[in-house]
């Protein structure tokens, strides 16, 4: 009995004691191999940028020796590192050197890997390295089983840019079930301006849903080619297209299609109207001051409030319509009338003049302040008539406003 | 140009470098700091001839390290030029509001960059 317990007392000893071994050694083993790893770095990364910023045509020339293959995932880091952190000449230089020491091979190669992770991982720095040759390997793992691989793919896709890499990613936009539009989206937009020959030419073959994706794509790259395509979008059959054709004139900002938007004012569906009342705000366009202010009494509020804040950011003649509208017959013009000039800061400025010596300006404020209470927005007014810095003020707005229902509540 | 000091305020150590090695190249001596508190404690001892500067960075970030440069007499004219990953609008007018010179977005153009450097550096010999 005394004997097995000091057998089974020894065994886990020396059970702990192997694991404590195992573990210094594998932290000692670590540890060398990361020290050993920035000693490389610290040599090699001085040239691999001298190399970056110089002219050289050939990292073997700058690095000045072979390098070893233990190096290679050093000096791999190193590229990646650097390669994600500028842009321009110094990046294609990298990106270059990356292919020239067989990274991008490798890379190619792991994308046919049994492991998802090495694939995705693979696909990734195809991107960063910029590898257009790498395209069409790219492309095939848009098809791939696993979504993180598909996803990496398309974003090195993205990175890589030119128009091959266009057409599958627009395919991509064909199957919402596959892929997030966001993202498709936002690679697709990252890219700029080379999208926009691809997608106008592949627009008629997408499905709705991706071709409203399409238009926001248009509208993010801000491409002055499309502003022609884009304002016939305006008399498409289909009023999500109309809708976001006209938001995408909106983001362009081109004022060529200020008359087409005027008119896609009067369109009978409402996403429509209110899309090209926001884009006219958006384009600063002056000739739709008269029509944005008709559109204060749409029967639709998003309407109204698209109209009033285009209107809002065109003074000084938008911001005359919108107090003309504070004595519109209409309710709904007057209250989108009030909260812009409010926003605008008109209301604030305007009474100062309450304790002004000018007359005039002070009947104006007068009359401002007697159409806010009329259109029952007086919640600015009482803030003012109790913060003014201007005792004057404050008390003549105490005069003009009707008692605070709330205060009157027992 | 060569032979001006720059000081540069970053806290990711691979841009740091990319950026010390880069005004290295072209004969700037360059004063790393890797934290705005750093950065602050070497432009008051070492007064640069211009300031490069990252906005998030611990301790200190680089609105806080503007603001702070600009209080102080001897450094108000410095410029400063800042190096972020910051794209929004409000960030860069924010920026150059609270005092600096120029703003450039990451990732950057190397000799957009340098550049942009030794422009401020001929404007503030010219002001001097």
């Amino acid at each position: 009995m005394y004997r097995a317990l000091v057998l089974s007392v020894l065994a886990t000893g020396i059970v702990f004691l192997g694991l404590t071994l195992v573990i210094v050694v594998g932290k000692a083993w670590r540890e060398a191999r990361e020290a050993r790893g920035r000693a490389v770095r610290r040599e090699l990364e001085p040239r691999v940028l001298a190399y970056a910023h110089g002219t050289e045509p050939s990292l073997m020339a700058v690095l000045g020796r072979p390098i070893r293959r233990a190096e290679r995932r050093v000096l791999e880091r190193i590229f990646l590192d650097h390669v994600q952190r500028v842009e321009g000449i110094e990046r294609e230089r990298l990106a270059r050197a990356l292919d020239e020491l067989g990274y991008v091979e490798e890379y190619v190669a792991g994308v046919g890997s049994p492991r998802w992770w090495r694939r995705a991982e693979c696909a990734e720095r195809l991107g960063l390295a910029g590898a257009s040759r790498a395209t069409g390997v790219l492309i095939r793992a848009l098809d791939d089983e696993v979504s993180e691989v598909r996803l990496r793919a398309a974003k090195a896709l993205g990175a890589v840019g030119g128009r091959a890499a266009v057409r599958p990613l627009l395919r991509a936009l064909n199957e919402p079930n596959r892929w997030s539009t966001i993202r498709i989206g936002d690679i697709l937009a990252g890219m700029g301006s080379p999208v926009v020959a691809e997608l106008l030419d592949a627009f008629p073959d997408l499905s709705l849903h991706a071709k409203v994706a399409a238009l926001d794509i248009l509208g993010r790259v801000r491409s002055l080619e499309a502003v022609g395509w884009l304002r016939a979008r305006l008399g498409d059959r289909e009023p999500d297209i109309r809708a976001r054709a006209a938001h995408a004139l909106g983001q362009i900002g081109d004022l060529e299609a200020g008359a087409d938007l005027v008119e896609a004012l009067g369109d009978r569906e409402w996403p429509v109207r209110a899309m090209a009342a926001k884009a006219l705000g958006k384009l600063r366009c002056r000739q739709a001051v008269p029509r944005l202010a008709e559109l204060l009494r749409d029967r639709q509020w998003w309407v109204r409030a698209n109209a009033a804040e285009a209107l809002r950011l065109m003074p000084p003649a938008g911001i005359e319509a919108l107090e003309r509208a504070l004595a519109d017959p209409d309710a709904y013009a007057r209250h989108q009338a009030c909260l812009m000039l409010e926003e605008a800061g008109v209301l604030e400025q305007r009474i100062s003049a309450l304790a002004g010596p000018d007359g005039p300006a002070r009947e104006a404020a007068v009359e401002l302040v007697r159409r806010f209470v009329a259109a029952g927005q007086t919640g600015r007014l009482r803030e003012l008539a109790e913060r003014h810095q201007a005792a004057e003020v404050r008390s003549a707005l105490a005069a003009l406003l009707p008692p605070d229902p709330a205060e009157a509540r027992p | 140009m060569a032979g001006k000091t720059i000081l540069v305020a970053e806290d990711d150590r691979v841009t740091l470098r990319f950026v010390s090695s880069l005004l290295e190249d072209q004969g700037y001596a360059v004063l790393p700091a890797e934290d705005g508190r750093r950065a602050h404690e070497l432009a008051l001892t070492q007064r640069p001839d211009l300031i490069v500067t990252d906005l998030l960075m611990p301790y200190e970030d680089g609105f806080e390290f503007i603001r702070r440069v600009r209080a102080e007499p001897a450094l108000a004219r410095t410029p400063i030029l800042i190096l972020s990953t910051k794209s929004r609008e409000e960030d860069i007018v924010l920026g150059l509001e609270e005092g600096a010179d120029d703003y450039m977005v990451k990732p950057f153009r190397a000799r957009e960059f340098l550049v942009r450097v030794r422009k401020l550096l001929e404007r503030r010999r010219g002001a001097a």
